[in-house]
């Protein structure tokens, strides 16, 4: 099914993207580095507004503990915002559906789903979340998680530039939450919801209108606030729509033209990343390695992707067609964002298997912030175990590897399979998953494994949907959403606060920045990932193919 | 852990809530409805000047007059229908209302997009589709003809 | 046993089997006795294997006991798969006790040299008078004064207080000559005193020696770990948790889903997926490192010093003693004016009779081998002989006037001190009014007043040949220059290419004119050099390049090092240097051979290169064992067996993986206790061959080896 064409589409819109990403990299180092930029003189009187009303010490500078826990303590209290909101959305305002308040559970659930930027849908958005909900409920979190994600990488990408002075830590973290905010994320956000209410996305907080259709019937037209949301939850990997279908609704994605901005949105960031570590480093062959180490992963999880033929078939939108459902797809699941646009039970089980990888691994390039944090821990791994091989103590950009730092990545990896791992064993045994009406095939067996792949990936893509509001599935896919958020952050932000205190050598006698690199760094994420999770690939959507269940429904 | 630690993250929370959750989807839904309005009230389809949905909400019909959407996808209102599938029901319709085989397809060719814009598979609006049929025909078809008249009594 | 020592350099092990008298019946019990999961604990992927074992006993033995896991109810099978993992646990305990007998052996040989040796230690009495008392040496204390005669062993390291004595420590340093020891000098346990009686202090407790050091460091309990084992053991500790985890959930699955999966093929997945090889092997890698280490008499005083060794970027090297052996030699006479090469070469000779530094050593030599022996000669023979005596520091005749002319020690500063013998005056009844001058050409033109231009053409032409002239006159009539120069220690030249080779830049650091150095540097290479190095040139050297983020190597030997060897990242003592020196290095030299720290360098490259091959080894073919194990797994769902692409019947393979998973082990013993091969290249090429190699080849080897041992099962089987 895939021709020429095809590929050329996919180049097509790399090149692009990576062109973009370059120049929004050089924009970005403004925002988080010394650099003054031009726009300083209408950003810095609105953010200093804002550290006013917050009342905070703009100059004071964090070490990672301090970094960490305020990342935790603010994702904390904006999660309680949001959960008070979902609780009592029937008492509030801007309801003119007036939808009744949701389940403590899944207002948990929620709460704690988009604040960890996963954006798991037990909710069905349009059929059940008020516009304030939606709007302060969801579209807030999914700014702040997004911003969060860029103001932790930056933070990491200071440590493993090292010290400046002798003060230096980190950075502040709420300098970087408020200019990741005013400068990349509302702006842009802005910009692409007008343009997709101009590609025909609503915007309207007038309520659900309802028609008389060419049958006679009655349709209920949801509009709402849908182009704002869903340009935050491109642009910040969240992936959560404003819809339970999500991108395979029309109204939040009307045709081909809303369908490849939104892909471009999802990608832009993550791929910038990169580019700017390679700037705030001050080596950017570095930040080329992760680049091309993410989107070769990326390639090859397309490359498995398209060796089924996908036909235009249940659960996909004709006005999408086959080859961009499982673009998408793909592209979702290696940014982690979590959107969909098309049902994932209508792909051919093989299918499935690029979008676990892309969720197991979580740096193909993965998502916003995050996914280089998750390809430099795949990097201490990879260059420590270089190091041993070539003779010399391992060492990432000059600064030596230590028992210590190995230790932290060893957590930050061992982490993910444990919290996928073992909620998908209780599910199971404690008979949560029979209790939904799943019994235990391999086609029933990879939606659980991939709910909670999902959750712990903070990927948000789920078979289950509303399915999986149940208290015990949104109980604990809160927490492993939690979990596979804050552990690997606080991994990573210990280990880059460990790596700027360290000495650095300037000889660099095994180069990280060369094309071998990167294919070792490949090659090693893929044991690492393969040697983990095969079995469990293969009692589920290798199953599933080799007894010729053609999709995943 | 003294008070004075959570004191920033609290109102950072509430003004970010505000700032993110209301005044940013406000000005947005502004310049929506007082620059594009049509399309953000969701692109609502006319037949003689009422309101018969959005273009891009699927519609079902029972009857085989018209052109049908597929039942069995994600969103369950998809609007659009593959060419083939078009011209497979443009016999059908054909068939039933002596519509000629050369208006019917040029009706889908005028109304064909690509899901890669200028490639890939050629898709239509069905309720576009039906929407010219109606307008085009309702005199001649007995369908289209009692569809036009309750559209316009209601 | 020296030249063994020497000869083991990169690991090769040819000829040294006579001081490693190792007993298979030991290293057995030892091994067996290992296997005890208490002490195993501290190697945790041995002991997860050990467990693994007990349970698929307990199959073996009582297969209802697990009802919903041991379907095969094959007891025989069970038994022989505990077996085969018993054995796999057993490999790994046999390497760590192959290693250790080894390092034991080595360590043996050296605790000879300070076995119990009766001491004489002094006692002041309280009228200042001394009182001997016989004691033996573990008695002895740091502080404790003891006196040594000829004859005696040194019984413990001790710093010389009062006498001057000539003491032998060819024992431990292989250099035959004895060793002029006065006040201030060190003195080595288990060296021996040939000459005169010394009195000494106590340096050290008697299980604080050097040699208890050494001996300690190749005991594994007390072995200084190096950083990048403890963090490779975390790595190894992580994996290990991964898996549990994977197990644990294939349990719970196979249970829950009804796969009907057998544990004891879990167990083996589980154990083909562990690191099992390196797990099992990274302790004897850890010895046999530090075994080297002290086979060429190295102590290292932490594990960090020795890793960290690998790693210079920057190696200063003294030209004295580590490019040029010691001293320069007497090469060449060159007579001036009328007077010939005979007459230079005896006024030459006359006037280093009694000259016992290696230069006046080397101008006697000289002589003797182009046969100009004076006249006098004769004379001297029959003079009156004295016995030598390290006070006096000459020997053979009864001299007149010794007039404290001396070359000054070492050739490096022979050039600037303008001393000179002013006198020589043998016997009078020899030579009357003799007057033979001997020293600097300047010194000797301002005191005979000589002004001759052949004589300053030879000295320009020397000097800028990068050798020392000396000149010699008689009755203030200049008779010739001696020509000095420096010899190459043997073999220097392919250590400085191979140092190039691995990206570290040596610098020569001495303390010569700069002519002398650079013709000196560039003959073995070298491009960077400090001439005239005053002693805290090396300090300022090392922060220089410290400051410039250079992992940076040394060697010293005085007092004056210290700073440095304390701020270098690698800091070599001579084991004959000053006790401040010693303090502030990071590794001795028990040889006190300068040329040993590239040899640290190597030895410190090697050993992270051992691991690291096993490593990928142990973990690529973790992938192969994997895939060959994870169809067999599930055999029970028909449909996954299109994954089973070596076409093994479930037993097969789960004993042929398995049994090349524990036979992996002791094949790669010998690798993991000699080390990998070495040679200097950079560390790109040494990485991209050794991913080759154990990278690509862990992955092949397996499917191939396991195929081969399920044929040779199914055969066996069949002849059954």
């Amino acid at each position: 099914m895939i021709g020429i064409r095809h590929i050329l589409v996919i180049v097509g819109l790399w090149a692009t993207i990576v062109f973009f990403a370059w120049i929004l990299s050089k924009y970005l180092e403004t925002v988080y580095g010394d650099k003054e930029s031009k726009l300083d003189r209408i950003f810095i009187p609105v953010e200093n507004f804002i550290y006013g009303l917050i009342g905070l010490d703009k100059n004071k500078t964090m070490k990672w503990k301090e970094y960490f826990l305020n990342v935790l303590i603010f994702s904390a209290f904006s999660a309680v915002v949001s959960f008070l909101i979902l609780y009592y959305q029937g008492y509030l305002p801007i309801n003119p559906m007036h939808f009744p308040d949701l389940s403590w559970s899944l207002a948990l659930n929620t709460a704690m789903s988009i604040s960890s930027n996963t954006n798991l849908q037990h909710y069905g958005g349009g059929s059940s979340l008020s516009y304030l909900s939606q709007m302060v409920g969801i579209q807030f979190l999914q700014f702040t998680s997004a911003a969060t994600g860029l103001a932790v990488a930056v933070a990491i990408f200071r440590g493993f530039a090292g010290k400046k002075n002798q003060t230096e830590g980190l950075g502040n973290f709420y300098v970087d939450l408020v200019r990741s905010l005013t400068r990349v994320l509302i702006p842009l956000s802005f910009i692409f919801a007008i343009i997709f209410i101009i590609i025909g996305i609503p915007q309207s907080l007038s309520g659900y209108t309802l028609v008389r259709t060419l049958s006679g019937s009655e349709q209920i037209l949801k509009i709402g606030p849908v182009a704002s949301l869903v340009s935050i939850m491109q642009l910040g990997t969240n992936g959560g729509g404003y819809f339970g279908a999500n991108s395979a609704f029309p109204f939040q994605n009307p045709n081909p033209i809303s369908n490849y901005i939104q892909m471009a949105l999802m990608m832009i960031i993550p791929t910038s990343m990169p580019f700017l570590f390679g700037r705030m480093i001050n080596r950017m062959g570095e930040g080329r390695t992760i680049l091309i180490a993410s989107y070769g992963l990326y390639a090859i999880d397309l490359i498995i992707a398209f060796i089924p033929v996908t036909v235009l078939g249940a659960g996909m939108e004709a006005g999408i067609g086959p080859f961009s459902s499982v673009f998408w797809t793909v592209t979702t699941t290696a940014f982690t964002t979590g959107s969909v646009n098309a049902s994932l039970a209508a792909f051919n089980p093989i299918v499935i298997i690029p979008a676990f990888m892309g969720m197991l691994i979580q740096a193909t390039p993965g998502g916003i912030g995050v996914g280089t944090m998750y390809m430099l821990m795949y990097i201490v791994i990879t260059v420590f175990i270089v190091g041993l091989m070539a003779g010399r103590t391992p060492e990432y950009l000059g600064a030596k590897i230590t028992a210590g730092d190995v230790k932290l990545a060893v957590i930050g990896f061992l982490s993910h399979p444990i919290i996928i791992l073992i909620p998908t064993v209780i599910a199971y045994a404690a008979g949560y998953v029979h209790a939904i009406g799943y019994g235990t095939g391999p086609t029933s067996f990879t939606q659980i494994f991939y709910e909670f792949t999902s959750a712990a990936a903070n990927n948000g893509s789920d078979f289950l949907g509303t399915t999986g509001n149940t208290v015990f599935f949104n109980v604990s896919t809160a927490i492993v959403m939690w979990a596979g958020r804050f552990i690997p952050i606080f991994v990573m932000l210990a280990i880059a606060g460990r790596i700027q205190e360290r000495r650095r050598s300037s000889e660099i006698s095994l180069r990280t920045d060369d094309i071998i690199f990167p294919i070792v760094l490949i090659v090693s994420i893929l044991i690492l990932v393969i040697l983990t999770f095969f079995p469990f690939l293969a009692i589920g959507p290798i199953l599933m193919h080799l007894e010729g269940i053609k999709n995943a429904l | 852990m003294n008070k004075k630690y959570f004191t920033v993250p609290v109102r950072a929370a509430i003004v970010l809530a505000v700032i993110c959750g209301l005044i940013y989807p406000v000005a947005v839904t502004a310049v929506g409805q007082g620059f594009i309005q049509y399309q953000a009230n969701g692109s609502v389809a006319l037949l003689n000047n009422t309101t018969v949905g959005s273009y891009l909400i699927g519609q079902s019909v029972t009857s085989p007059d018209l052109f049908n959407i597929r039942n069995d996808s994600a969103s369950g209102v998809d609007p659009d229908i593959t060419v083939v599938s078009a011209l497979n029901q443009a016999t059908i319709i054909h068939n039933n209302t002596n519509i000629s085989m050369s208006y019917l397809q040029k009706l889908i060719h005028n109304n064909t997009r690509y899901t890669l814009l200028f490639f890939g598979t050629a898709y239509v609006n069905a309720l576009r589709l039906n929407l010219e049929l109606i307008t085009a025909f309702h005199n001649r078809v007995t369908l289209y003809g009692e569809i036009y008249a309750n559209i316009t009594k209601s | 046993m020296h030249s063994d020592i020497k000869s083991d350099m990169n690991g090769s092990n040819s000829g040294r089997s006579h001081d490693e008298k190792v007993s298979w019946k030991n290293i057995s019990f030892d091994s067996v006795l290992r296997l005890n999961p208490v002490k195993l604990i501290s190697n945790p992927v041995m002991f997860v294997v050990e467990l693994s074992f007990f349970v698929v006993l307990i199959m073996a033995l009582d297969p209802s006991a697990f009802p919903d896991l041991a379907h095969q109810q094959d007891r025989l099978f069970y038994g022989v798969v505990s077996i085969i993992l018993l054995i796999t646990v057993w490999f790994s305990t046999l390497s760590d006790s192959i290693a250790e007998a080894r390092s034991r052996a080595t360590a043996e040989g050296l605790k000879k040299l300070e076995a119990e040796t009766p001491a004489k230690r002094v006692h002041v009495k309280e009228d200042g008078g001394r009182e001997i008392e016989e004691i033996s040496s573990s008695e002895l204390k740091k502080g404790d004064m003891i006196l040594m005669s000829k004859g005696d062993q040194i019984p413990i390291d001790a710093e010389v207080s009062e006498g001057i004595a000539m003491v032998d420590e060819s024992l431990l340093t292989g250099e035959s000559a004895g060793v002029r020891k006065a006040k201030g000098d060190t003195l080595i346990g288990g060296s021996k005193v040939v000459s005169d009686s010394i009195i000494a202090i106590v340096t050290t407790d008697p299980e604080d020696t050097y040699i208890k050091k050494l001996v300690r460091m190749v005991e594994s309990s007390k072995r200084p770990k190096t950083p990048n084992e403890v963090a490779l053991s975390v790595l190894l500790l992580g994996l290990t948790g991964v898996f549990t985890i994977i197990l644990i959930a294939l349990i719970g699955l196979s249970v829950t889903l009804s796969l009907g999966a057998d544990l004891s093929v879990l167990i083996a997945l589980y154990v083909c997926l562990l690191p099992t090889t390196i797990g099992a092997l990274l302790p004897a890698i850890g010895i046999s490192g530090m075994t080297r280490m002290s086979k060429n008499s190295i102590i290292a005083k932490s594990g960090k010093a020795i890793e960290t060794a690998g790693d210079a970027d920057t190696i200063l090297l003294d030209k004295t003693g580590t490019i040029t052996i010691g001293n320069r030699l007497a090469s060449e006479f060159i007579p001036v004016g009328k007077h010939t090469e005979r007459e230079l070469a005896e006024a030459a000779f006359l006037s280093s009779w009694n000259d016992d530094t290696p230069e006046g050593r080397s101008i006697l030599e000289l002589a003797f081998q182009k046969g100009f022996l004076p006249k006098e000669f004769d004379a001297l023979r029959e003079g009156v002989f004295e016995e030598f005596s390290a006070v006096t520091r000459r020997s053979g005749i009864l001299l007149v006037d010794s007039d404290d002319f001396t070359l000054p020690k070492g050739g490096r500063e022979f050039y600037q001190r303008h001393r000179f013998r002013k006198k020589f005056d043998l016997a009078t009844t020899m030579v009357d009014d003799t007057t033979i001058l001997k020293g600097a050409p300047e010194s000797i033109k301002e005191r005979t007043g000589t002004q001759n231009d052949e004589f300053d053409e030879v000295v320009n032409r020397v000097t800028s040949e990068g050798d020392t002239p000396i000149a010699v006159s008689i009755h203030g009539d200049v008779l010739g220059i001696i020509r000095f120069r420096d010899v190459l220690k043997r073999g220097i030249k392919e250590k400085i290419l191979g140092l190039k080779k691995m990206n570290i830049r040596p610098i020569m650091v001495t303390g010569d004119h700069p002519l002398t150095a650079k013709s000196i540097a560039s003959e073995v290479g070298i491009t960077e050099f400090i001439s005239q190095a005053k002693p805290e040139t090396k300090y300022q050297k090392v922060k220089e390049e410290q400051a410039e983020n250079r992992i940076v190597a040394m060697i010293g030997d005085g007092t004056n090092d210290a700073p440095a060897l304390a701020a270098a990242d690698v800091g070599l003592a001579m084991a004959s240097g000053t006790f401040p020196a010693k303090e502030a290095a990071n590794m001795i030299d028990l040889e006190s051979d300068p040329s040993k720290i590239i040899d640290v360098v190597i030895l410190g490259k090697q050993l992270l290169m051992t691991r690291g091959a096993v490593t990928t080894f142990s973990v690529t073919n973790d992938v192969a064992k994997y895939f060959a194990i994870v169809p067999i797994m599930f055999a029970s769902v028909p449909a996954l067996q299109a994954l089973n692409f070596l076409q093994l019947t479930p037993h097969i393979a789960v004993l042929s993986a398995l049994i090349f998973n524990a036979l992996v082990i002791p094949a790669l013993i010998p690798l993991s206790i000699r080390g990998t091969k070495f040679r200097p290249q950079s560390t790109l090429r040494i990485f991209m061959k050794n991913l080759l190699l154990y990278g690509v080849g862990g992955v092949i080897l397996p499917f191939v080896a396991i195929k081969m041992i399920a044929i040779i099962l199914v055969y066996a089987g069949g002849a059954l």
